[in-house]
């Protein structure tokens, strides 16, 4: 292709918003980003992590647990130059991918509140079904914002409203949140009154959308569906506004232009009219509006939201911190690469995979965690230093569970022929315990971690921890019985755990413990538990 | 008017919201408040250090046969009034040996809590607030473990001992002030179960590993530390230093003797674990004593819960001034509302919260103080109308907080007691 072909090709794809024919690789344009805002931190960069940190960094993210030992043993001892975008891309086609983002999507859009009319088995295969096949963002969220429950097999899709009962101020406040990154609460009430960019009738302009909407036949029945009135309009007031004066809007995107909406013939407002235990069906639905509103071109916020959703789920922080408070107030920390983001996504219509796999491939993505001599206190927002992110709950189930080789021996336990679906549906029913104690008042980021007594207490005591350490056949406690040179007990067991080798001084730990013990299957015990509660295992650094 | 959340609860503030709770990034919750004292001064502080004790008499208590009673009247029911402590005051006679103690007591015989519901009352009672849609106030306990929580103690600062039922940790009435101030419920008295140490994990096996696991920590953190990670590995060091205490949960460890004071029954039990817990460090106790919802057959259920409820409650403030904790503990008899003074047809008496009564003694309570009036036979208030918002701000001044500031949650000021009330000077000391 000529200079000149090329230049058309590329006007004529910019035009229909296409990807950027020509430019870097988004992944190489991130760090061209990120390096920019270095400013005089440049020289205190941590530098390119370790195999054995980066393996255990993109398993925990991109599949939501820790590599086997002999997955970290083949990669250690890989000499490919493209190893780590050959890795990041198996696991991106991996079943776990799916199951990791299903996870991740269940607790942002629900935040973990009780499954009170989709119940969890159906939700969850629905995500993992729409990331097994690798459907388009926005298409996801159409499908969640238009499913009204009556059909059994778009149920699932329905859960964002019907599990928030449909309570016009949870699901208004929600979708700002969730879709556009913006927390208008305070909204609700009056203007914000510090954050310019949030209106009262911005807040309205979302609720209008369902304000003829409601359950039916109603909120306490768990087979209820989303049923609408064709009249009914919003109607607000200022509590700063002594002339209290009443306010109504169309529905409308923050910032956008109201939807036209028919006028409707006298007579002719329903296709089923309103009666006694009869689900009324309108002729024009306002809450039909809502999914192509959110989703259209025009609705900036929510490309770039989704955005900055994926990239804090990568590194640990949103370029807008926290992800839903996008205001001029709240300035991002990388302008123009959230521009760049945003618009790559639309242009790449919307692929998460696509995203995940860019961010991963970016040196800022594979940075070090570890704190470079000389850097103190480095700022998160620089990037300089890979951000350590707690485990979510799931993570840190399916890690403890690999870690202590429960994994390996359900494995086993299936045998030759076992798939990953047999093994997760053995792995999933000890999920329960820890998203109940871990995930308690929603996930937690970098910088809102916080363990409770009884969170601490679940991992000292608790038997869903300790449930995994008893010896049995493949796992590791029993691995490690059998082992007799206390080097190679060290190895495998930091190799399990860890996901690395271990130091002469931790050898050396080891070697102290197995010599001194009088009981050296609970010494071996004791040495798991410990790794499985230390901080580096509870945090992905 | 719209529901709204004056406290918006929008991340926005939320890092000003941690500072404000005065800990570092993650402090570990439901410890009392971060850092340690130098053990020499732990004496020093825990003399210092005000508690609180809230009995509640679950179900709504009737005034009439505790502290407001009307006998030979239409509404007084069979029960005399007996002569206590305080010349001139009165009480009913169910309650004979409480009645010896109101030299210590003060009443409040005029409290119009405004609702005859239970699930209001309890919340009305226990905050101080009328319930508004948009803010959910954190409950006595919480405000008490947060305002009055000391550096020395490990322990939790906010604990209910329940009748019956489970044990857990994080009940849902710190609300804004944040997990670390949430109740820690101990169903019957019992502890959580993970508080203790596996029966097959020795105590030197445990403090093995956890010797093992603060070695990786410390190696880690050389390179790799952040708020985050130093909040959890300080909470395993918090965690030990409560699971050492984990004795105090065990009431089995008192004398039989003061067993015996308290009464060998399950409430008795309760209010003997209380005691135990303020005196280990414990900021709040919240003792339940159910149940007193008397629809039917008011006078037997009364004689036989206010039976349980007398010796317990005399013997703790006995107890309490031995120990020279009662001037520094604050005693509550308190119910999610009172009961009708009109006697229904089956003997019984409804739900009334126009015009009942509570009782105060300790830290800050001038005993013998009886504040407010019903009429003669109790059917409304004569005199000093207080609501639920007097009294909380009451109990917090009783134990020396100025109950007119601000809890800044999400940098908005919300007042710790209702500003539209003000405490009842009448019954502190």
């Amino acid at each position: 292709m000529s200079a000149l072909s090329r230049f058309v090709a590329a006007v004529a794809l910019l035009a229909f918003a296409g990807p950027i024919l020509g430019a870097d690789p988004l992944h190489a344009r991130i760090d061209k980003q990120i390096a920019a805002g270095f400013g005089a931190n440049a020289k205190h960069i941590a530098p390119r992590a370790g195999d054995d940190e980066f393996l255990r960094r993109v398993y925990l993210d991109l599949v939501g647990t820790t590599p086997t030992v002999a997955e970290l043993n083949e990669f250690l001892a890989d000499s490919a130059k493209d190893k780590r975008a050959k890795l990041i891309d198996k696991l991106l086609a991996s079943p776990g991918h799916a199951r990791r983002m299903a996870w991740h999507l269940d607790v942002m859009l629900m935040e973990r509140g009780a499954d009170s009319k989709v119940p969890r088995a159906a939700w969850e295969a629905y995500l993992v079904a729409a990331f097994a096949e690798n459907k388009p963002y926005d298409a996801l969220v159409r499908e969640l914002l238009s499913a009204d429950g009556s059909d059994p097999k778009t149920r699932p899709a329905a859960k964002f409203f019907l599990d928030r009962n449909l309570e016009p101020h949870a699901v208004t406040k929600d979708i700002g949140r969730i879709f556009l990154g913006r927390n208008m609460q305070c909204a609700q009430c009056h203007d914000h009154p510090t954050v310019d960019d949030y209106k009262q009738a911005d807040y309205y302009g979302i609720q209008a959308f369902l304000n003829r909407s409601f359950l039916f036949p109603n909120a306490n029945v768990p087979t209820a569906v989303i049923a609408e009135k064709a009249e009914g309009d919003v109607s607000f007031m200022s509590v700063f506004d002594k002339n209290k004066k009443l306010n109504s809007t169309a529905p409308r995107m923050p910032g956008g232009k109201p939807i036209e909406e028919p006028k409707a013939e006298k007579g002719k407002e329903y296709k089923v009219a309103p009666a006694a235990n009869v689900k009324p069906v309108p002729t024009y639905s306002r809450r039909e509006q809502l999914a192509g509103a959110v989703t259209s071109a025009e609705n900036k916020a929510f490309a770039r939201n989704a955005a900055n959703r994926v990239w804090a789920m990568m590194m640990g922080r949103g370029i807008v911190h926290p992800v839903d408070v996008d205001h001029g107030n709240n300035r991002p920390s990388h302008p123009e690469l959230l521009n760049e983001l945003a618009a790559e996504f639309v242009a790449h219509k919307y692929d998460m995979k696509w995203l995940v796999r860019e961010i991963a491939l970016s040196d800022v993505y594979q940075r070090s965690s570890e704190t470079p001599a000389g850097l103190d206190d480095p700022p998160a927002d620089r990037y300089l230093v890979a951000i350590m992110k707690p485990l979510t709950p799931e993570q840190f189930a399916y890690a403890a569970m690999q870690a202590t080789g429960h994994t390996d021996a359900e494995r086993a336990a299936l045998g030759a022929k076992w798939t990953e679906a047999q093994l997760d549906a053995r792995l999933a029913p000890r999920l329960g315990p820890f998203r109940a104690m871990l995930g308690r008042g929603g996930d937690a980021t970098a910088d809102t971690f916080s363990s409770t007594l009884d969170q601490t207490l679940f991992l000292k005591y608790g038997s869903a921890v300790r449930g995994l350490l008893t010896p049995r056949a493949g796992n590791l406690t029993d691995r490690l019985n059998k082992i007799t040179n206390p080097d190679a007990v060290a190895d495998e067991l930091f190799a399990a755990v860890f996901s690395r080798r271990p130091t002469a001084d931790e050898r050396k730990d080891v070697a102290d413990a197995l010599k001194n013990t009088t009981d050296r299957g609970k010494t071996i015990n004791e040495m798991v538990w410990a790794l499985v509660a230390s901080a580096e295992f509870r945090f992905n650094h | 008017m719209l529901p709204c959340n004056y406290a918006c609860n929008t991340a926005d503030h939320a890092t000003t919201r941690r500072a404000f709770l005065g800990s570092a990034v993650g402090a570990t919750a439901a410890l009392g408040m971060a850092g340690f004292a130098n053990p020499a001064h732990a004496a020093e502080l825990k003399k210092a250090q005000k508690r609180v004790l809230v009995i509640f008499l679950e179900g709504g208590v009737s005034q009439l046969e505790t502290w407001d009673p009307k006998p030979n009247t239409d509404t007084g029911g069979p029960f005399k009034a007996i002569q206590t402590s305080v010349a001139g005051t009165s009480i009913c006679e169910l309650l004979p040996l409480s009645a010896k103690q109101m030299h210590r007591i003060a009443l409040v015989r005029s409290l119009n809590s405004q609702t005859d519901d239970h699930g209001v009352g309890h919340n009305v009672m226990l905050t101080g607030r009328k319930m508004e849609p948009g803010i959910v106030y954190p409950h006595l306990g919480a405000v008490s473990a947060r305002l009055l929580g000391s550096n020395a103690n490990a322990l939790p600062g906010h604990i209910r001992i329940l009748p019956k039922g489970g044990s857990g940790f994080n009940g849902a009435d710190a609300t804004f002030l944040g997990p670390k101030f949430a109740s820690v419920g101990l169903g019957d008295g019992k502890p959580p179960a993970d508080l203790f140490r596996p029966g097959n994990l020795t105590a030197t096996e445990d403090d093995e590993r956890d010797a093992f696991r603060k070695r990786l920590d410390q190696r880690f953190a050389k390179s790799r530390k952040s708020a985050a990670t130093d909040a959890y590995t300080e909470s395993f060091t918090q965690a030990e230093r409560v699971v050492k205490q984990a004795a105090v949960f065990d009431v089995d460890k008192e004398p039989a003797k003061i067993a015996d004071k308290y009464g060998r029954h399950d409430f008795g039990r309760h209010m003997l674990l209380a005691r135990r817990l303020l005196e280990a460090g414990v900021t709040y106790v919240k003792v339940s004593h159910s149940n007193y919802d008397t629809h039917h057959e008011n006078f037997d259920f009364h004689i036989e819960q206010l039976g349980e409820f007398d010796r317990p409650f005399a013997a703790l403030l006995d107890d309490l001034a031995d120990r020279g904790m009662l001037d520094s503990t604050l005693v509550v008899v308190m119910s999610e509302m009172g009961r009708t003074p009109r006697i229904n047809d089956r003997y019984g008496r409804d739900h009334w919260g126009r015009a009942w009564s509570v009782a105060l003694a300790g830290a800050g309570i001038k005993g013998g103080a009886v504040v407010g009036k019903t009429n003669a036979n109790g059917t409304a208030i004569a005199d000093r109308e207080v609501w639920s918002g007097h009294l909380f701000h009451t109990y917090l001044q009783a134990v020396g907080l100025d109950s007119t500031k601000n809890f800044y949650p999400n940098e908005r000021p919300v007042p710790i007691a209702d500003p539209k009330a003000a405490a009842i000077t009448e019954v502190l000391a």
